[in-house]
Parts: structure tokens; sequence; C-alpha cells
């Protein structure tokens, strides 16, 4: 009994400890960005409808997307705010706090719909789960609107980054960081998710149909762990010496090889271009320590599919899929005012 | 009088050549395998054995080392840590809030976190000695808290060191200014030298074979074996506390959502170094050389470009095979 | 001439560092028990594991039926007939009787994959109706005394129509009647044209069951013997080499020693009730009875490896808490179980590192071990028990039953243990090594030291205990000194059963 009582301690003293440190963290001015908005609770929205019956004049978009609490999706959520206002709808903005839980995602799909939202936008994780669902959900009238993964043929509009736009865009400047002549190796983060494959494609496309005397001397991947891409850098300097500039797939991708690089003392000699973005890539971009980086615009992303769900309730026709955009970011663009808000930390 | 107490003390000396021999027998074997890989993609590509590329192996080999060499003292009690890449993770992210939101010095900061990690092993080892949980439900759930702690005390983002300037060299700077030789590799070497000590020279490492050899005899002649286990849980959460340390400072930043996957690097550098899951026997030198022939056989398949999908086979392939061998020879025995 | 269903000729097998087996040859007859008996480490059951396929052979030929085999796998010899009941029994506790019988040979329904649990429950009755035993086959095997375990090993192996049956000390943890029972079905088999090897120490029961005797000594064959023509004393010589010295203990001299342990009203579960009793120093207290009446379960709750629920445990006069074995050894309470493979010994260890087991904080500084300390220690208890091995960093698994038990008494010794429980003392030991047990008692003994033997061989018990106390079912039922100490009257108190209890519960 005394023991049992002890382990509880136990675990209480642990999570005051936790959530101690949780807003600890929070109060710590140097790690907000200016277009974060505040943490939430997840189940916040679910009980907004009950908050404000009154104004239910206003349209409502309930928006599911993949998951919550990384700044992708708070930027996403940002941006889809910004357009309710201007376009005068009401949303609430949820997702599962992994991008796995198939399971959560269907809970908050379905207490959405029950809410009756004038229309639905989803990132799905599991296309096949959420179809029949939209299929009942379309028949009541309720409009269907995918962004980034989407949510399969049920989408009556599409709002996604383009991937295999983004990586051209990469190889774009790569090749011109290289002056149209190299060896290019490559640190991927996944050969299985759908978004990494097409930006190793659209690179290597680019490259092949466009560069002739640019090479693709290897491709390797390192699962988007920092420490295991670093690794992987490392050998592929080791196995090519001559390799002129890196190309990486993902945040983890690219500081990873930054940290290869660097501790082959090699920044200097080989050119990095990343992927996405965050303080360490940040920094090493705003020194020149990697050459620049792709962007998507998860804003954009917000806007845009927001904007769809509007022109859907209202009837009007709307393209089926929407690019929402990617930007190059280097040293010399990254404060514009276009781009800041779309770099997190 | 001389002649007879000559005797015994001769007799001991006999006694530990024919123990060593015994236990070199596996140990010589491992090596064995490890110089034909070495050999093998030193002949296909020269430069594996270039003075940079031991050295980025050597580095390579830190956090899967130091986590293998923790969790090679729990299988030697017969139980098993699935929770030290989650642990490593949530040391080095409670350093991270140490350093960043607490203002703490330096040196406070890295102790903080070696005492996240002991803490966390320690209690798994409450859980799987006063609770009665077994070994890899216990840890299992230390996994998953820790991992869930790690997230939500970060707020899902990287916290970075770089309110500690020279926090990267503590891994990454170089030993004594040799160009290439990193601390981390020193740091590595001093703690395999502890942790063989550990395991050959005190009761920590007497007890832990006793409990895995037969855990009921050794509670009978009196061991406190919950104790003991608890001490030596904590022990591999220290050793992922160290593990954290190094990693972070190679990142300079903890990444609160990495270290899923590293505990089963780490059990397998500790099964290819020969040491039985069933416990009760082992090795730290055979550990330090699982993880060797990890990080080494990766390079190498690196080094050959060979893709991804098929350099994770081939580590599986080399797990298994170690096994197998491993078998065989305790079955002649 | 008799025809000879199996012959083993020149057969050798070496193990690193020991020739286990050097040009041995055996042979058996149809319908014959033969008798194999040696000490420990005599090579009688390498010799045997040979033949069930455990072992592979270095040299020599196995013949069955003048043909000769080749037996790699314990699948061969299952397949020509042969089986081995181990003594330690391998059945799964949680399966049932006909479960356990036709374990990986289920039979199957038309459908596939269905079992015919109905043909599997008929065809066990039939087994053993043909043994005469009674056991019904949807029974947990686990909820079976030993004895009847072992008669499901023998049915089982019957199910394989095996025609050679080896039994290894089949009648080692077996009560008379349960003897009895055994020999009436070994006597079936035989009638039934099988053949059986027989494994025993019990020189007593040969005479009764077997035919002939085969000796073993130290890896070689010594000699074979007709049972009827042989003296046991004989076979005795053959196996040790030596004559062997058998005594009643003298009774107990100083009646005013004082108490070393006295136990008051001890109760712990079903098996021990309200049990009070005193050992003085120097004075060897034996508890009797037969198998199940809860002696084990006294000593294991002095010394706290199972919770207790209610008693008192004074010390030299003093009453002390004993929770934890811990306890108990800081108390100076020492347990030599009964099994020593499961609860004395770190097997995969070596014996240096279990003889200072309960000991170590003599041995070590600051978490540091001592190495020479410990070592010395270890050396001077090896010359003191004679624990016979190669070397002390050998590991016990290597070592014979008594040598292993000299192992765990050197690990008590280490510790200055005061009160010394030895719980079957001798079981699995060979007749030479039994004199030595005997001998390391009295000295112990005479040391001041209080010992408790369990033993569940009575004249073990008459020639080594001053004091016996008899249990029959959880109640200490009678307690005899000196004279009074005979095999009759253990038996009728062993029996005695508490009539008044049994009227109230039924």
């Amino acid at each position: 009994m005394k023991k049992r009582i002890l382990a509880l301690l136990l675990i209480v003293s642990i999570l005051a400890f936790v959530v101690g440190c949780q807003q600890a963290s929070q109060d710590q001015p140097s790690q907000e960005t200016p277009q974060k908005p505040a943490e939430e609770p997840a189940q916040e929205p679910a009980e907004e409808p009950a908050q404000e019956p009154s104004s239910d004049e206003k349209p409502y978009v309930a928006m599911i997307a993949l998951g919550y609490g990384h700044q992708f999706w708070q930027a996403v959520r940002q941006g889809a705010e910004n357009a309710a206002e201007e376009f005068g709808v009401r949303i609430t903005f949820e997702g599962p706090e992994e991008e796995t839980m198939v399971d959560k995602q269907l809970d908050m799909l379905n207490t959405a719909l029950s809410n009756n939202p004038a229309a639905i936008a989803l990132a799905a994780i599991d296309v096949e789960a959420v179809t029949p669902i939209l299929k009942d959900a379309k028949s009541k009238g309720i409009r269907v609107v995918g962004f980034d993964s989407g949510c399969g043929d049920e989408a009556e509009s599409h709002c996604s980054t383009d991937n295999l736009q983004a990586a051209a865009l990469a190889a774009e400047n790569a090749a011109r960081l290289l002056e149209g002549k190299g060896k290019i190796g490559i640190v991927g983060h996944s050969q299985t998710v759908i978004d990494a494959v097409q930006r190793v494609d659209g690179f290597v496309e680019k490259i092949k149909n466009e560069y002739p005397d640019i090479e693709i001397v290897d491709i390797q991947y390192g699962d988007g762990d920092h420490l295991k891409s670093a690794e992987v850098t490392k050998g592929m300097l080791q196995a090519h010496p001559d390799i002129d500039l890196i190309y990486t797939s993902n945040e983890g991708a690219c500081v990873g090889a930054y940290n290869g690089l660097k501790e082959a003392g090699k920044l200097n000699e080989v050119i990095l271009v990343g992927f996405d973005s965050s303080a360490a890539m940040k920094e090493a971009i705003r020194n020149g320590e990697i050459a620049g980086a792709i962007t998507q615009d998860p804003v954009g992303m917000g806007y845009k599919t927001v904007e769809a769900a509007v022109k859907l309730i209202k009837g009007e026709k709307v393209e089926e899929f929407i690019d929402t955009g990617c930007y190059w970011y280097d040293a010399s663009n990254m404060d514009e005012d276009h781009i800041a808000p779309l770099l997190y930390d | 009088m001389t002649r007879t107490s000559d005797k015994p003390s001769k007799k001991i000396n006999d006694n530990k050549m024919t123990s060593s021999i015994r236990d070199r027998s596996q140990i010589v074997i491992i090596l064995g395998i490890y110089i034909l890989m070495i050999l093998f993609f030193f002949i296909l590509k020269p430069n594996y054995l270039s003075y940079d590329n031991i050295m980025t192996i050597l580095l390579a080999t830190c956090v899967n080392g130091l986590l293998a060499l923790g969790v090679s003292f729990v299988i030697f009690t017969g139980g098993i840590d699935i929770s030290v890449g989650t642990v490593m993770t949530f040391s080095s992210v409670m350093s991270g809030i140490a350093l960043n939101n607490w203002g703490l010095p330096l040196p406070l900061v890295i102790l903080f976190g070696f005492l996240v990690g002991a803490f966390c092993g320690a209690v798994n080892g409450f859980g799987v000695a006063k609770m009665y949980l077994p070994p890899f439900i216990a840890t299992m759930a230390m996994q998953m808290i820790t991992k869930g702690l790690s997230l939500v005390v970060s707020g899902i983002k990287p916290i970075y060191f770089t309110a500690a300037p020279g926090y990267q060299n503590i891994a990454t700077g170089y030993f004594l200014g040799i160009p290439g030789f990193y601390n981390a590799i020193v740091i590595l070497l001093v703690i395999a030298v502890i942790a063989y000590i550990i395991f050959s020279k005190t009761i920590i490492g007497r007890f832990a074979l006793a409990i895995g050899s037969n855990e009921e005899a050794t509670r009978l002649s009196g061991v406190k074996t919950d104790n003991w286990k608890i001490a030596i849980y904590s022990l591999c959460g220290l050793f992922a506390g160290f593990a954290g340390l190094i990693m972070s400072s190679r990142l300079n930043s903890a990444q609160p959502q990495l270290g899923a996957g590293y505990e089963l690097e780490a059990i397998a550098a500790a099964v290819i170094g020969g040491n039985s899951l069933n416990g009760g026997e082992g090795s730290i030198t055979g550990t330090i050389l699982g993880a060797l022939i990890i990080s080494s056989l990766t390079n190498g398949l690196r080094i050959m470009s060979v893709p991804t999908e098929l350099q994770s086979a081939i580590v599986g392939l080399v797990l298994a095979l170690a096994v197998y061998f491993d078998k065989r020879r305790r079955i002649n025995e | 001439m008799d025809s000879k269903v199996l012959e083993m000729r020149n057969i050798s097998k070496s193990f690193p560092g020991v020739k286990a087996l050097d040009d041995v040859s055996f042979d058996l007859k149809a319908g014959e028990v033969h008798a194999l008996v040696g000490e420990n480490g005599a090579g009688k059951s390498t010799l045997m594991k040979v033949l069930a396929g455990i072992y592979s052979k270095d040299s020599g030929a196995i013949l069955i039926n003048g043909n000769e085999v080749k037996i790699e796998s314990v699948r061969d010899a299952q397949r020509l007939g042969i089986v081995m009941i181990h003594q330690e029994l391998n059945l799964m506790n949680h399966l049932t009787v006909a479960e356990n019988i036709f374990i990986g040979r289920e039979y199957k329904k038309k459908f596939p994959l269905f079992l015919d649990a109905g043909k599997q429950i008929k065809k066990t009755r039939e087994i053993f109706s043909e043994l005469n035993i009674d056991i019904d086959p949807t029974v947990k095997v686990g909820k079976l005394t030993v004895a009847k375990q072992q008669m499901v090993e023998i049915a089982k192996a019957l199910s394989y129509d095996s025609k050679i049956l080896i039994m290894d000390e089949p009648t080692a943890s077996l009560t008379d009647s349960e003897i009895e029972d055994l020999f009436r079905i070994v006597r079936t088999l035989k009638e039934e044209g099988r053949s059986i090897i027989y494994i025993s120490h019990r020189l007593e029961e040969l005479k009764i069951i077997s035919d002939r005797i085969t000796v073993m000594r130290d890896g070689r064959y010594i000699d074979t013997v007709k049972t009827e023509e042989a003296d046991i004393d004989d076979v005795i010589k053959m196996m040790v080499g030596r004559e062997i010295f058998v005594k009643k203990q003298e009774p107990f001299k100083n009646e005013d020693a004082p108490v070393a342990l006295k136990v008051e009203n001890l109760s712990a579960g079903r098996m021990v009730k309200n049990v009070s009793f005193h050992v003085r120093k120097g004075e060897i207290l034996g508890f009797a009875g037969l198998m199940g009446a809860g002696r084990t379960e006294v000593a294991r709750a002095i010394f706290a490896a199972e919770n207790y629920e209610s008693g008192d445990i004074y010390i030299n006069g003093r009453k002390v808490k004993i929770k934890t074995p811990n306890d108990a050894v800081k108390a100076g309470i020492a347990y030599l179980s009964e099994d020593r493979r499961r609860y004395g010994l770190a097997l995969g260890m070596n014996v240096d590192e279990n003889i200072s087991m309960a000991n170590m904080k003599k041995f070590s500084k600051l978490l540091f071990i001592d190495f020479k300390k410990s070592f010395t220690n270890s050396q001077m208890q090896r010359e003191k028990l004679d624990i016979r091995t190669p070397s002390l960093k050998q590991r016990t698994k290597f070592l014979s039953g008594g040598n292993q038990q000299k192992v765990v008494l050197a690990k008590w010794l280490t510790r200055d243990s005061e009160i010394i429980i030895f719980d079957e003392p001798t079981r699995g030991i060979d007749v030479g090594a039994k004199n030595e047990i005997y001998k390391l008692l009295n000295n112990l003994a005479q040391q001041g030291k209080a010992i408790i033997v369990i033993s569940s061989e009575l004249p073990e018990i008459i020639r080594t205990c001053h004091r016996v106390l008899v249990m029959c079912e959880g109640r200490i039922t009678g307690e005899l000194i000196g004279d009074e100490i005979d095999q009759n009257t253990i038996m009728q108190y062993a029996i005695k059963r508490d009539i008044n209890n049994g009227r109230l519960s039924s």
C-alpha cells in the first residue's frame, strides 16, 4: 500500500514538474516567433460552437489537419484565421498530436460533422478511412476541401504545395549556384512518404532534363534524423570527395547535412541547399553556411483552403488543384515581409 | 612455510588463465569477423581506412555505443530497456530547459541532464523490481512517457544550446587540438573503461550477472536484488544521459522528436557483441565491439553508395548471423 | 540365447576438458530391467543422453535388434522406440494430461487445424487402463503430484510405442507407496516385452526391480552382474572403489546448550499450520515426513523466501522480524534448498562467484570487489570441504551434484551462518559424496552450529539427527529423541492425520 502511494506520488510530481517546465518554456520570449499564436489545448475548438450560438449567421468551416503541435500547422491555422476574418466565416482548427493517429482524426472529423458545418477542410491521415464519412457529409450538402495531404477523390478542391514544383525550384537555384556545372549528392528523409519522394524526384528530373553538365552522384536517406543524416553526409563525402553541392529534402536532413559538413570541415567547400526551416537553418543561411532553402507557404495554404471553402459554399467555381506555393529563401531575402512569416524556429 | 603459501597463489594464476581463455574465445571470434569486414571494405574502397573516415566511424559510434553500454548492464540481469533512446532525448531536452529557461551554468546543466537520465532509469528499475512489471512493459511505458514529455516540455521545437558557447565543442571539439580527433571519441573511450571497471571489478557487475544467472538463488543468498536492479536500471539511464549530452552537443540542440529506434540499435550492438538476452553472461568489450561493427558496417555501405533500403537489410542479416554463431558456440560448449 | 534389443559398443564422448565416456559398452535384452548405477559424474546420464539423441557420440556404434542405427536427434531416438524420462520432468503444467501426452502430434479432425480432443482423451484412457493407472486425462498436469506426473511421462513414452524406456532416478521424489505403484507399472511394461534402463542411486530398490546391474565409474564401464546373484555391498564397492561406513547418530550430549532458533506458532498458507519448535547450538534437528507434509514450506517461511502469515521467530532468545531473505541471512540463518539448481546456485557463474555471493560486503570496498580476499576464502573453503573442481573459475553447472551442494554450503559457511537448514542435503548426490556430506553435518554441529535437516530418506534422518520432528499435513505430529528414532515410529507419526480437523472440514 505504502509503495503504491509512493508510486502515485512519483507520477504526480513528475507531471507537476513537466507542466511547470512547459509554462516556463512558453514564457521564454526568445522562443516565440511573431506569427506563431500561443499554444492552445486541442480540445478547445470543439467547445466553440457552444460558446457563440448567437453568431451562427456566419458559415462554419471545420478544418482538420494531419497534426497540430508543429509550427507548420500553426502557420496553416494562422493563414486560415486570416482568411476567415476576411471572408466572414467562422472556423475551427484541429489535428491529432501525432501524424499517425488515424482514429483520433476520425473522432475529430465525426465531432466536427455533428456540428453541421457548411464546409469541411481536411488533411487526411488515411484517405480510405475518411472517404465514406465524407461521402455521407456531401450528401447532406457539406462542401469538402482537401489540403496538404488532401482527402482523396471526395475533395471538390485540393490545396497543397506542389512538391515536384518546389523541388524543381530548388534544382534551379542549385544549378544557378553551381553555374550549370558540377556534382550533386542528395540526402533525402524518406523513401515511402509521397511528399518526400516528390521532393527528390522533382529535383532529379529538373537537373536531368535541363542541366546536362550537372551530375547527381549519390542519393542516400537519413530518415530526417539529424544525427543519421550527418553520418550519411559524411559517408557520402568519403565516397565522393568531389561533391560540389548537397541537396536535402527536409529540415532534419538539412541540419544533419550541415553538421556532417561542419564535422568534416567542408562547410566552405560544399554548397548546401535545404528544404523547410528551423532556427538552426535560419542562422546558417543568414551567415552563408547554407546557401538557401525552399520553404512551403503554410500561411498561404491555410488562406487558400478557407478561400476555396468559402467559394464552394457560395456556389462559385473552384479549381480542382490549387498550388499554395513555395519560395526560395536565402540570406538576401529571408527578412522580407512575404518570406519572414513563413520561416519558423 | 613458504612452499605451502606459494601453492595456492600459483593455483590462482592458473585459474585466471583458464577463465580468460574461455571468455576471450568469444571476443576473438567477434574481433575476427570485424577485421574481415574492415578488410573487405578497405579492398573495395581504400579510403575507408583514411584517418578522416576512421574518425567519422568512431564519432558515429559514440551515441549508440553509450546507449549500448548502458543497456548491456540491464541485459546482463536478463532484463531489457527499450526506453534508452527516448530517455536520451528527454535528458537532452531537460538540459536545454535548464540552460535556456533556468539559466543554470553549463556544468550544472550537464549534470542535470545526467540526473534526469538516471532518474528515468531508477523509475524503470522501481517498476521492474517493486511493481513486478515485466522489464519490456516497464521500459515501454517509460519510452512512451519520455517521448511525450520531450514533446510537451519543448513545445515540439528544437531547443538550442546557443546560449552556452562551446557546448558543441564538448562532442565535436578536437581533443588536445588533434585535428579530426573528436572529444566525443575520448568521452566514449573513458566511459567504456569506466563501464568495464564497473562490470568486472565491482559488485554491481557481479550482481548484474548473478541476477541474470539465477535471480531467485541470488535473492535467497540474502542479496537485496530489488535494490540492485533499481541501481542497474539507473546506471542504464545515466548512460542514456551521457548519450544525450553527446547527441545534443553534436547537434548543438535537443531534437525532441528524435530518439525512437535508437534503443533497438543499442540492443543490436549488445547482441552482436555476444551478450545473451537471457542474461547471466556477457562482456563490455563485446558491447563496444558490437557498436563498432554496426557503425563501421553502415559507414562502409554508405561509402559504397549502397542504397539505404539495402543497408538496413544487411545490418539485419549481420545481427541474425551474429546471434546464430553465438548460439552455435554455446551449444558446442 | 536372449535377443538383444539394444547394443551400445565402445561409445566415447568428450566435453571440453572432460572425457565423459571412455569406450563404454552396454546391452539390453527384451523384457528386461537393466539398472545402471554409478556415482554422479560416472557417465550414466551422458551414456543415456547419447542413446536418447540428446548428445552425439564421438565414436562407437549403436545397434538396435542387431542393426547399426544413427541417432542424431531426440526424434531419431523416438522413431527407434527409445524414450528417456528425465529426473526433472518435462511436462507443461498448464496443459491437461491428454494434451501433454500428445503434444506435437495431436489428433486432428478431418477438417485441418481442428484438434480432436475427444479422441485424444480416449487414447489417453486406453493407455492408462493398460497400465492400471487412475488419472483423469482432462486434469491440468500442474495439479498432479510428482508421482502422478511421472506416470503421465511414462504414459507419454508408451504412446510413442516405445520399446526402450530410460528412467533417470524415477523414485527420487516418490513416497514408498508411490514407489510400489511405479514398480507395478514397470512390471507390466516388462510383461509386454518392453525393456527398461533404470538409473538409480537407491540400491535397495534395484534388488527388487532389476534383472541386471551395470556399474560405471569415471566414464568407464566396470562390470555387469545379475541382480539375483549380486551383493549390494559389492555393487557399492564397485561404484565407489571403497568401503562405506554406516552408523547411527550418537545422542546429543550438550542438552543445556543455548537455544539458537525458536519458532512459535508459525503458520503459512495451507502447508504450515501452527508450527512450534526449537533447535540448540550443536544440535542436528531432523524434519521427517512424507512428500507434501510441509517441511520445505516451514523452512522457506522461516527464511522469508515466502511470506508467512503469523508466528514469532527468536534467534538466541531475541525476537527477530524476518521479512526478506536478506533479514534471514543477517540473522545468521542459511538455507540450502532441495532444488540447488533453481534456488541455490547461479549455474552460469563460477565456483568463486557462487561462494562469495552471500558475502559480497565482506569481499568489497566501496563497491570494488576484493578479488584476492574472495579468492583466498574460496580456496580455503574448497580445501576444507574438498570441493572437487578443476578450477575455482569453473562454472558451477559443470560440477557434480555433490560438489554443487558443497559450493552452496561454502557460500553459507563464508557468511558464518549459525543456523543452517539443509533441505534434502543429499538429493541427487552419489553414495560416496553422501557420506562426506554427513561428515560435514557432524563437523558443523560440533563447531556449535544449529543444524536443521529436512529429508525424505529415513536412513538419512536416522543417521544424522539427534532429534526428529515428524510432520504430517502441515503440522508437527511427533517429536523423537535418541533411541525413539527409528523407521517405524517415524512412519507412524508421518501418517498421523489430524482426525478432528479432518471431520470438521469434511
